[in-house]
Protein backbone atom coordinates (compact mmCIF):
# COMPACT_ATOMS: atom_id res chain seq x y z
CA UNK A 1 0.00 0.00 0.00
CA UNK A 2 0.84 3.57 -0.43
CA UNK A 3 0.94 5.95 2.26
CA UNK A 4 1.37 9.41 3.41
CA UNK A 5 3.17 10.64 6.13
CA UNK A 6 2.82 13.50 8.22
CA UNK A 7 5.72 13.26 10.87
CA UNK A 8 6.56 15.81 13.56
CA UNK A 9 9.77 16.99 12.88
CA UNK A 10 12.36 18.28 15.28
CA UNK A 11 15.83 18.31 15.88
CA UNK A 12 16.33 19.27 19.30
CA UNK A 13 14.86 20.87 22.62
CA UNK A 14 15.10 24.06 21.86
CA UNK A 15 13.96 23.81 18.16
CA UNK A 16 10.41 24.92 17.46
CA UNK A 17 9.68 21.59 14.80
CA UNK A 18 7.20 21.19 12.64
CA UNK A 19 4.70 18.78 10.63
CA UNK A 20 6.39 17.33 7.38
CA UNK A 21 4.92 15.09 4.83
CA UNK A 22 6.84 12.26 3.52
CA UNK A 23 5.34 9.48 0.59
CA UNK A 24 6.14 5.80 1.32
CA UNK A 25 5.15 2.92 -1.71
CA UNK A 26 5.01 -0.60 -1.07
CA UNK A 27 4.33 -0.33 2.61
CA UNK A 28 3.43 -4.21 2.95
CA UNK A 29 0.31 -4.79 5.45
CA UNK A 30 2.49 -7.49 7.78
CA UNK A 31 4.83 -5.04 8.93
CA UNK A 32 4.26 -3.46 12.06
CA UNK A 33 4.07 0.53 12.55
CA UNK A 34 7.77 0.50 13.88
CA UNK A 35 9.17 -1.73 10.84
CA UNK A 36 7.34 1.17 8.45
CA UNK A 37 8.70 3.39 10.52
CA UNK A 38 11.91 1.32 9.83
CA UNK A 39 11.68 1.36 6.04
CA UNK A 40 10.99 5.22 5.79
CA UNK A 41 14.46 6.07 7.93
CA UNK A 42 16.07 3.83 5.61
CA UNK A 43 15.40 5.53 2.71
CA UNK A 44 15.85 8.92 4.10
CA UNK A 45 19.18 7.87 5.04
CA UNK A 46 19.88 6.86 1.21
CA UNK A 47 18.26 9.83 0.32
CA UNK A 48 21.03 11.80 3.12
CA UNK A 49 18.40 13.17 5.42
CA UNK A 50 18.12 12.62 8.70
CA UNK A 51 16.13 9.71 10.29
CA UNK A 52 12.51 9.86 12.30
CA UNK A 53 14.02 9.22 15.90
CA UNK A 54 11.59 7.53 17.96
CA UNK A 55 11.71 5.62 20.69
CA UNK A 56 11.36 1.42 20.94
CA UNK A 57 13.09 -1.66 22.79
CA UNK A 58 11.00 -4.89 23.00
CA UNK A 59 8.78 -4.44 20.18
CA UNK A 60 6.57 -6.94 21.50
CA UNK A 61 4.27 -4.71 23.80
CA UNK A 62 6.19 -5.03 27.15
CA UNK A 63 8.62 -2.77 27.71
CA UNK A 64 6.20 0.47 27.41
CA UNK A 65 9.42 3.17 24.79
CA UNK A 66 7.74 3.18 21.93
CA UNK A 67 5.06 6.31 22.55
CA UNK A 68 3.85 7.94 19.47
CA UNK A 69 0.63 9.87 18.57
CA UNK A 70 -0.98 8.29 15.57
CA UNK A 71 -4.14 10.15 13.84
CA UNK A 72 -4.74 11.68 17.26
CA UNK A 73 -4.83 8.64 19.01
CA UNK A 74 -1.87 7.34 21.72
CA UNK A 75 -0.33 4.18 20.31
CA UNK A 76 -2.69 4.51 17.53
CA UNK A 77 -6.24 3.64 16.76
CA UNK A 78 -6.46 -0.22 18.14
CA UNK A 79 -7.56 -0.52 21.97
CA UNK A 80 -5.01 -1.94 24.13
CA UNK A 81 -2.19 -2.24 21.85
CA UNK A 82 1.17 -0.43 21.62
CA UNK A 83 2.48 1.60 19.04
CA UNK A 84 4.95 -1.68 18.15
CA UNK A 85 2.28 -4.09 18.05
CA UNK A 86 -0.16 -2.01 15.45
CA UNK A 87 0.07 -4.04 12.06
CA UNK A 88 -0.16 -1.93 8.70
CA UNK A 89 -3.33 -3.93 8.01
CA UNK A 90 -5.36 -1.69 10.32
CA UNK A 91 -4.51 1.09 7.34
CA UNK A 92 -5.17 1.04 3.85
CA UNK A 93 -4.15 2.46 0.55
CA UNK A 94 -4.39 5.73 0.46
CA UNK A 95 -4.07 6.51 4.02
CA UNK A 96 -2.89 9.82 5.54
CA UNK A 97 -1.62 8.76 9.19
CA UNK A 98 -0.10 12.01 11.31
CA UNK A 99 2.79 11.25 13.82
CA UNK A 100 2.87 12.53 16.27
CA UNK A 101 5.30 12.90 19.66
CA UNK A 102 3.32 12.89 23.14
CA UNK A 103 2.48 16.26 24.36
CA UNK A 104 2.96 17.38 28.36
CA UNK A 105 4.84 20.11 29.80
CA UNK A 106 6.41 17.38 32.20
CA UNK A 107 7.54 15.91 28.78
CA UNK A 108 10.08 17.96 26.56
CA UNK A 109 10.31 16.60 23.34
CA UNK A 110 14.09 15.78 23.01
CA UNK A 111 14.25 14.60 19.33
CA UNK A 112 11.35 14.02 16.79
CA UNK A 113 9.00 11.39 18.08
CA UNK A 114 11.16 10.68 21.16
CA UNK A 115 10.20 12.39 24.97
CA UNK A 116 12.11 12.76 28.05
CA UNK A 117 9.79 11.08 30.31
CA UNK A 118 12.13 10.84 33.43
CA UNK A 119 9.59 12.84 35.34
CA UNK A 120 7.67 9.67 35.66
CA UNK A 121 11.17 7.88 37.07
CA UNK A 122 11.09 10.49 39.47
CA UNK A 123 7.70 9.86 40.90
CA UNK A 124 8.56 6.42 41.38
CA UNK A 125 11.08 7.59 42.99
CA UNK A 126 9.41 9.45 45.54
CA UNK A 127 7.07 6.50 46.62
CA UNK A 128 6.79 3.44 44.33
CA UNK A 129 8.77 1.28 46.59
CA UNK A 130 8.37 -1.29 49.46
CA UNK A 131 10.81 -1.28 52.40
CA UNK A 132 11.55 -4.73 53.33
CA UNK A 133 14.00 -6.14 56.40
CA UNK A 134 16.90 -7.51 54.66
CA UNK A 135 18.03 -11.04 56.15
CA UNK A 136 16.97 -14.17 55.29
CA UNK A 137 14.27 -14.43 53.64
CA UNK A 138 11.09 -15.18 54.71
CA UNK A 139 9.31 -18.46 54.98
CA UNK A 140 6.75 -19.09 52.20
CA UNK A 141 2.84 -18.31 53.17
CA UNK A 142 3.67 -16.21 56.02
CA UNK A 143 1.82 -13.29 54.32
CA UNK A 144 -1.69 -14.64 52.68
CA UNK A 145 -2.68 -12.53 49.88
CA UNK A 146 -6.01 -12.96 48.57
CA UNK A 147 -6.73 -14.13 45.05
CA UNK A 148 -8.95 -10.78 44.86
CA UNK A 149 -6.13 -8.42 46.21
CA UNK A 150 -2.91 -10.59 44.42
CA UNK A 151 -5.50 -9.88 40.96
CA UNK A 152 -6.49 -6.43 41.83
CA UNK A 153 -2.32 -5.36 42.46
CA UNK A 154 -1.33 -7.40 39.00
CA UNK A 155 -4.36 -5.06 37.13
CA UNK A 156 -2.62 -1.99 38.37
CA UNK A 157 1.07 -3.72 37.89
CA UNK A 158 0.22 -4.47 34.43
CA UNK A 159 0.91 -0.53 33.94
CA UNK A 160 4.16 -0.27 31.57
CA UNK A 161 4.81 3.50 32.11
CA UNK A 162 4.70 3.84 28.54
CA UNK A 163 2.87 7.55 29.15
CA UNK A 164 -0.08 7.19 26.89
CA UNK A 165 -2.16 7.97 29.64
CA UNK A 166 -0.76 11.36 29.56
CA UNK A 167 -0.71 12.39 25.90
CA UNK A 168 -4.52 11.28 25.80
CA UNK A 169 -5.31 13.96 28.33
CA UNK A 170 -6.88 17.03 27.55
CA UNK A 171 -4.94 18.25 30.80
CA UNK A 172 -1.88 15.95 30.64
CA UNK A 173 -2.49 14.48 33.87
CA UNK A 174 -0.24 11.00 35.12
CA UNK A 175 -2.76 10.30 37.08
CA UNK A 176 -3.64 7.05 35.73
CA UNK A 177 0.31 6.22 35.71
CA UNK A 178 0.31 7.77 39.10
CA UNK A 179 -2.88 5.60 40.72
CA UNK A 180 -1.87 2.67 39.06
CA UNK A 181 1.70 2.69 41.14
CA UNK A 182 0.13 3.62 44.15
CA UNK A 183 -2.81 1.30 43.93
CA UNK A 184 -0.58 -1.51 42.94
CA UNK A 185 1.55 -1.66 46.19
CA UNK A 186 -1.36 -0.16 48.26
CA UNK A 187 -3.23 -3.19 47.93
CA UNK A 188 -0.99 -5.60 49.31
CA UNK A 189 0.41 -6.10 52.81
CA UNK A 190 4.29 -5.46 52.02
CA UNK A 191 2.98 -2.05 51.42
CA UNK A 192 0.83 -1.28 53.68
CA UNK A 193 3.64 0.55 56.30
CA UNK A 194 3.96 3.33 53.55
CA UNK A 195 0.35 3.53 52.14
CA UNK A 196 -0.23 6.92 53.03
CA UNK A 197 3.22 8.32 52.35
CA UNK A 198 3.38 6.96 49.80
CA UNK A 199 0.20 8.46 47.91
CA UNK A 200 1.14 11.67 49.49
CA UNK A 201 4.63 12.00 47.82
CA UNK A 202 3.79 10.57 44.49
CA UNK A 203 1.10 12.81 43.82
CA UNK A 204 2.88 16.18 45.20
CA UNK A 205 5.91 14.68 42.69
CA UNK A 206 3.22 14.39 40.32
CA UNK A 207 1.69 18.58 40.75
CA UNK A 208 5.76 19.53 41.21
CA UNK A 209 6.86 18.04 37.96
CA UNK A 210 3.60 19.87 36.06
CA UNK A 211 1.01 17.27 35.41
CA UNK A 212 -2.05 18.47 35.22
CA UNK A 213 -5.66 17.46 37.30
CA UNK A 214 -7.56 14.95 36.45
CA UNK A 215 -11.21 16.24 35.07
CA UNK A 216 -12.57 12.58 34.77
CA UNK A 217 -12.48 12.67 31.35
CA UNK A 218 -11.25 9.19 31.32
CA UNK A 219 -9.57 9.59 28.15
CA UNK A 220 -6.26 7.80 29.75
CA UNK A 221 -8.71 4.40 30.38
CA UNK A 222 -9.53 4.32 26.77
CA UNK A 223 -5.85 5.12 25.09
CA UNK A 224 -4.17 2.50 28.17
CA UNK A 225 -2.58 -0.35 25.87
CA UNK A 226 -2.82 -2.29 29.17
CA UNK A 227 -6.55 -1.41 29.80
CA UNK A 228 -6.12 0.05 33.29
CA UNK A 229 -9.48 1.24 34.90
CA UNK A 230 -9.87 4.39 36.42
CA UNK A 231 -10.74 3.04 39.41
CA UNK A 232 -7.37 3.24 40.62
CA UNK A 233 -8.09 6.88 40.49
CA UNK A 234 -10.80 7.58 42.30
CA UNK A 235 -8.69 5.13 44.85
CA UNK A 236 -5.73 7.12 45.14
CA UNK A 237 -8.15 10.32 45.29
CA UNK A 238 -9.46 8.77 48.57
CA UNK A 239 -5.98 7.41 49.84
CA UNK A 240 -4.30 11.11 49.32
CA UNK A 241 -6.94 12.78 51.12
CA UNK A 242 -6.46 9.73 53.98
CA UNK A 243 -3.37 10.61 53.92
CA UNK A 244 -3.64 14.24 54.80
CA UNK A 245 -5.87 13.83 57.48
CA UNK A 246 -3.97 10.69 58.88
CA UNK A 247 -0.63 12.27 58.50
CA UNK A 248 -0.93 15.28 60.80
CA UNK B 1 4.39 14.14 56.05
CA UNK B 2 3.43 17.50 54.19
CA UNK B 3 2.53 20.58 55.43
CA UNK B 4 -1.03 21.72 55.19
CA UNK B 5 -0.07 24.26 52.30
CA UNK B 6 1.07 21.76 50.31
CA UNK B 7 -1.52 18.92 50.41
CA UNK B 8 -4.53 22.21 49.79
CA UNK B 9 -2.65 23.26 47.01
CA UNK B 10 -2.16 20.06 45.14
CA UNK B 11 -4.54 18.85 42.21
CA UNK B 12 -6.15 16.38 43.97
CA UNK B 13 -6.97 18.42 46.78
CA UNK B 14 -8.56 21.21 45.11
CA UNK B 15 -10.42 18.85 43.24
CA UNK B 16 -12.07 17.52 46.31
CA UNK B 17 -12.96 21.23 47.06
CA UNK B 18 -14.83 21.67 43.61
CA UNK B 19 -16.74 18.58 43.99
CA UNK B 20 -17.89 19.00 47.61
CA UNK B 21 -18.82 22.53 46.81
CA UNK B 22 -20.52 21.34 43.37
CA UNK B 23 -22.50 18.69 44.96
CA UNK B 24 -23.64 21.25 47.85
CA UNK B 25 -24.79 23.79 45.31
CA UNK B 26 -26.62 20.77 43.26
CA UNK B 27 -28.59 20.13 46.38
CA UNK B 28 -28.91 24.08 46.89
CA UNK B 29 -30.44 23.81 43.32
CA UNK B 30 -32.85 20.92 44.28
CA UNK B 31 -34.05 22.82 47.35
CA UNK B 32 -34.13 26.21 44.88
CA UNK B 33 -36.33 24.19 42.32
CA UNK B 34 -38.76 23.56 44.88
CA UNK B 35 -39.27 26.79 46.28
CA UNK B 36 -39.67 27.47 42.49
CA UNK B 37 -42.77 25.16 41.58
CA UNK B 38 -44.65 27.14 44.23
CA UNK B 39 -45.30 28.73 41.60
CA UNK B 40 -48.17 26.57 40.08
CA UNK B 41 -49.77 27.10 43.59
CA UNK B 42 -50.55 30.59 42.72
CA UNK B 43 -49.96 34.22 43.88
CA UNK B 44 -50.90 32.80 47.56
CA UNK B 45 -48.59 29.61 48.00
CA UNK B 46 -45.35 31.94 46.03
CA UNK B 47 -45.82 35.46 47.95
CA UNK B 48 -46.26 33.60 51.67
CA UNK B 49 -43.07 31.34 51.05
CA UNK B 50 -40.94 34.51 50.01
CA UNK B 51 -41.97 36.21 53.09
CA UNK B 52 -41.36 32.71 55.50
CA UNK B 53 -37.51 32.52 53.76
CA UNK B 54 -37.27 36.23 54.88
CA UNK B 55 -38.61 35.60 58.07
CA UNK B 56 -37.65 32.30 59.41
CA UNK B 57 -35.68 33.04 62.68
CA UNK B 58 -36.18 36.77 62.55
CA UNK B 59 -34.15 36.73 59.15
CA UNK B 60 -30.91 34.83 60.33
CA UNK B 61 -31.58 31.71 58.84
CA UNK B 62 -31.62 33.60 55.10
CA UNK B 63 -28.60 35.05 55.93
CA UNK B 64 -27.31 32.25 57.34
CA UNK B 65 -27.27 30.10 54.05
CA UNK B 66 -26.66 33.11 52.04
CA UNK B 67 -23.02 33.41 53.68
CA UNK B 68 -22.65 29.69 53.43
CA UNK B 69 -23.55 29.85 49.68
CA UNK B 70 -21.13 33.00 48.75
CA UNK B 71 -18.26 30.71 50.51
CA UNK B 72 -19.07 27.65 48.60
CA UNK B 73 -19.60 29.41 45.46
CA UNK B 74 -15.96 31.35 45.51
CA UNK B 75 -14.33 27.81 46.46
CA UNK B 76 -15.71 26.29 43.42
CA UNK B 77 -14.85 28.97 41.20
CA UNK B 78 -11.47 29.80 42.42
CA UNK B 79 -10.46 25.98 42.40
CA UNK B 80 -12.05 25.69 38.66
CA UNK B 81 -10.20 28.67 37.50
CA UNK B 82 -6.77 27.99 39.22
CA UNK B 83 -7.06 24.27 38.46
CA UNK B 84 -7.78 24.85 34.70
CA UNK B 85 -5.28 27.14 33.88
CA UNK B 86 -2.93 24.41 34.89
CA UNK B 87 -4.23 21.90 32.87
CA UNK B 88 -3.61 24.25 30.22
CA UNK B 89 -0.08 24.87 31.18
CA UNK B 90 0.37 21.26 31.81
CA UNK B 91 -0.66 20.63 27.74
CA UNK B 92 1.28 23.29 26.64
CA UNK B 93 1.91 22.59 22.67
CA UNK B 94 -0.97 20.57 21.43
CA UNK B 95 -1.20 17.38 18.96
CA UNK B 96 -1.95 18.98 15.55
CA UNK B 97 -4.72 15.80 15.40
CA UNK B 98 -6.78 14.50 18.73
CA UNK B 99 -9.31 12.11 18.60
CA UNK B 100 -11.41 12.35 21.57
CA UNK B 101 -12.55 8.46 22.87
CA UNK B 102 -14.72 8.93 25.79
CA UNK B 103 -14.55 12.93 26.69
CA UNK B 104 -17.51 14.73 25.80
CA UNK B 105 -18.72 18.07 24.58
CA UNK B 106 -19.74 18.84 28.27
CA UNK B 107 -16.76 17.55 29.93
CA UNK B 108 -14.14 19.56 28.05
CA UNK B 109 -16.21 22.73 28.34
CA UNK B 110 -16.41 22.73 31.97
CA UNK B 111 -14.78 26.16 32.63
CA UNK B 112 -16.84 27.70 29.61
CA UNK B 113 -19.91 26.70 30.97
CA UNK B 114 -18.91 27.34 34.49
CA UNK B 115 -17.98 31.06 33.89
CA UNK B 116 -21.30 31.62 31.94
CA UNK B 117 -22.84 30.36 35.32
CA UNK B 118 -21.02 32.57 36.99
CA UNK B 119 -22.34 35.74 34.63
CA UNK B 120 -25.89 33.93 34.89
CA UNK B 121 -25.92 34.05 38.58
CA UNK B 122 -25.27 37.83 38.58
CA UNK B 123 -27.96 38.84 36.31
CA UNK B 124 -30.32 36.50 37.65
CA UNK B 125 -29.06 38.01 41.47
CA UNK B 126 -29.51 41.76 39.71
CA UNK B 127 -33.13 40.35 38.42
CA UNK B 128 -35.39 38.73 41.41
CA UNK B 129 -33.23 39.31 44.36
CA UNK B 130 -31.61 43.20 43.53
CA UNK B 131 -34.48 43.99 41.43
CA UNK B 132 -32.12 45.44 39.42
CA UNK B 133 -32.28 44.67 36.50
CA UNK B 134 -36.35 44.25 34.69
CA UNK B 135 -36.80 47.23 37.63
CA UNK B 136 -40.33 47.57 36.29
CA UNK B 137 -41.48 44.28 37.23
CA UNK B 138 -40.05 44.30 41.13
CA UNK B 139 -42.11 46.21 42.80
CA UNK B 140 -45.52 45.19 42.88
CA UNK B 141 -47.01 44.36 46.36
CA UNK B 142 -50.33 41.78 46.82
CA UNK B 143 -53.19 42.50 48.75
CA UNK B 144 -51.65 41.66 52.02
CA UNK B 145 -48.93 44.32 51.41
CA UNK B 146 -46.19 41.62 50.65
CA UNK B 147 -44.09 41.60 48.15
CA UNK B 148 -45.50 39.93 45.15
CA UNK B 149 -42.93 37.77 44.01
CA UNK B 150 -45.48 35.89 42.02
CA UNK B 151 -46.26 38.96 39.81
CA UNK B 152 -43.05 39.69 39.56
CA UNK B 153 -42.57 36.07 38.04
CA UNK B 154 -45.44 36.24 35.53
CA UNK B 155 -44.69 39.89 34.44
CA UNK B 156 -41.10 39.00 33.46
CA UNK B 157 -41.59 35.73 31.52
CA UNK B 158 -43.90 37.13 29.65
CA UNK B 159 -41.42 39.25 28.35
CA UNK B 160 -39.51 36.44 25.40
CA UNK B 161 -36.16 37.60 25.39
CA UNK B 162 -36.24 37.39 29.34
CA UNK B 163 -37.79 33.40 28.09
CA UNK B 164 -34.83 33.35 25.96
CA UNK B 165 -32.19 34.26 27.93
CA UNK B 166 -33.23 32.10 30.77
CA UNK B 167 -33.55 29.19 28.48
CA UNK B 168 -30.11 29.57 27.47
CA UNK B 169 -28.72 29.66 30.68
CA UNK B 170 -30.77 26.40 31.33
CA UNK B 171 -28.98 24.79 28.69
CA UNK B 172 -25.50 25.43 30.02
CA UNK B 173 -26.50 24.63 33.41
CA UNK B 174 -27.65 21.50 31.59
CA UNK B 175 -23.95 21.23 30.35
CA UNK B 176 -21.91 21.69 33.39
CA UNK B 177 -24.35 19.46 35.36
CA UNK B 178 -24.58 16.60 32.86
CA UNK B 179 -20.43 16.01 33.46
CA UNK B 180 -20.25 17.66 36.90
CA UNK B 181 -22.62 15.03 38.93
CA UNK B 182 -21.09 11.72 37.53
CA UNK B 183 -17.23 13.19 37.96
CA UNK B 184 -17.67 14.00 41.66
CA UNK B 185 -18.50 10.86 42.84
CA UNK B 186 -15.22 9.24 41.16
CA UNK B 187 -13.16 13.02 42.15
CA UNK B 188 -14.45 12.06 45.88
CA UNK B 189 -13.19 8.38 45.49
CA UNK B 190 -16.45 6.31 44.74
CA UNK B 191 -16.11 3.75 42.62
CA UNK B 192 -17.41 0.74 43.07
CA UNK B 193 -18.34 -2.10 40.07
CA UNK B 194 -21.72 -2.22 40.66
CA UNK B 195 -22.52 1.25 41.99
CA UNK B 196 -20.18 3.16 39.25
CA UNK B 197 -22.18 2.72 35.62
CA UNK B 198 -25.42 3.52 37.77
CA UNK B 199 -23.72 6.53 38.80
CA UNK B 200 -22.60 7.37 35.49
CA UNK B 201 -26.05 6.99 33.95
CA UNK B 202 -27.65 8.81 37.06
CA UNK B 203 -25.41 11.83 36.67
CA UNK B 204 -26.75 12.93 33.42
CA UNK B 205 -30.49 12.09 34.32
CA UNK B 206 -30.58 14.32 36.93
CA UNK B 207 -29.52 17.34 35.33
CA UNK B 208 -32.08 16.73 32.73
CA UNK B 209 -34.50 16.54 35.75
CA UNK B 210 -33.33 19.85 37.18
CA UNK B 211 -33.29 21.60 34.01
CA UNK B 212 -36.63 20.58 32.73
CA UNK B 213 -37.95 21.49 36.11
CA UNK B 214 -36.25 24.86 36.25
CA UNK B 215 -37.36 25.31 32.47
CA UNK B 216 -41.30 24.39 33.16
CA UNK B 217 -41.79 27.76 35.19
CA UNK B 218 -40.45 30.13 32.37
CA UNK B 219 -42.17 28.31 29.62
CA UNK B 220 -45.10 27.60 31.58
CA UNK B 221 -46.08 31.19 31.75
CA UNK B 222 -44.65 32.43 28.27
CA UNK B 223 -47.23 29.62 26.98
CA UNK B 224 -49.89 31.45 29.31
CA UNK B 225 -50.43 28.17 31.16
CA UNK B 226 -49.75 29.68 34.12
CA UNK B 227 -50.92 33.17 34.64
CA UNK B 228 -53.29 33.94 32.16
C1 LIG C 1 -20.39 29.99 38.44
C2 LIG C 1 -19.32 29.57 38.08
C3 LIG C 1 -18.90 28.15 38.02
C4 LIG C 1 -17.69 27.83 37.55
C5 LIG C 1 -16.63 28.78 37.06
C6 LIG C 1 -17.57 26.38 37.59
C7 LIG C 1 -16.49 25.68 37.16
C8 LIG C 1 -16.31 24.35 37.28
C9 LIG C 1 -15.19 23.66 36.77
C10 LIG C 1 -14.03 24.24 36.00
C11 LIG C 1 -15.34 22.37 37.11
C12 LIG C 1 -14.28 21.35 36.85
C13 LIG C 1 -14.69 20.19 36.18
C14 LIG C 1 -13.71 19.13 36.35
O1 LIG C 1 -12.61 19.36 36.91
O2 LIG C 1 -14.05 18.06 35.95
C15 LIG C 1 -16.56 22.24 37.82
C16 LIG C 1 -17.03 21.09 38.34
C17 LIG C 1 -18.21 20.99 38.97
N1 LIG C 1 -19.16 21.98 39.08
FE1 LIG C 1 -18.95 23.90 38.60
N2 LIG C 1 -18.72 25.84 38.10
C18 LIG C 1 -19.56 26.89 38.37
C19 LIG C 1 -20.82 26.79 38.86
C20 LIG C 1 -21.35 25.63 39.27
C21 LIG C 1 -22.68 25.53 39.79
C22 LIG C 1 -23.69 26.65 39.90
C23 LIG C 1 -22.81 24.21 40.13
C24 LIG C 1 -23.98 23.54 40.75
C25 LIG C 1 -25.13 23.57 40.42
C26 LIG C 1 -21.60 23.50 39.83
C27 LIG C 1 -21.38 22.16 40.06
C28 LIG C 1 -20.22 21.47 39.77
C29 LIG C 1 -19.92 20.10 40.11
C30 LIG C 1 -20.84 19.14 40.86
C31 LIG C 1 -18.65 19.80 39.61
C32 LIG C 1 -17.92 18.46 39.66
C33 LIG C 1 -16.74 18.43 40.54
C34 LIG C 1 -15.82 17.30 40.14
O3 LIG C 1 -15.69 16.97 38.98
O4 LIG C 1 -15.20 16.74 41.00
N3 LIG C 1 -20.74 24.39 39.30
N4 LIG C 1 -17.16 23.48 37.90
S1 LIG D 1 8.64 -1.19 21.95
FE1 LIG D 1 8.30 -2.06 23.93
S2 LIG D 1 6.18 -1.67 24.18
FE2 LIG D 1 6.49 -1.05 22.14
Amino acid sequence: MNLRLHIWRQSGPTDTGMMKTYDLADVSEHMSFLEMLDVLNEQLSERGEEPVAFEHDCREGICGSCGMVINGRPHGPLPRTTACQLHMRTFKDGDEIYIEPWRARAFPVVRDLVVDRSSFDRIIQSGGFVSVNTGNAQDGNTLPISKKDADYAMDAAACIGCGACVAACPNSSAMLFTSAKIGHLGALPQGQAERYDRAENMVLTMDAEGFGACTNHYECEAACPKGISADFIARMNRDFVMAGLLNR
Amino acid sequence: MRSFGEVWRSTIFQKWVMAITGILLVLFLVGHLSGNLLIFLGPDAMNGYAVGLRELFHGAALWIVRLGLIVIFVLHVRAGIVLSQRNRKAKGVRNQKFEARSSTVASRSMIYTGLLLLFYVVYHLAHFTWGAAHSEFYHYTDALGRHDVYRMVIESFRQPTIVATYVLAMAVTGLHLNHAIASAFQTLGVSHPRYTPLIKTAGPAVSILLVLGFLSVPLAIAFGVVGG
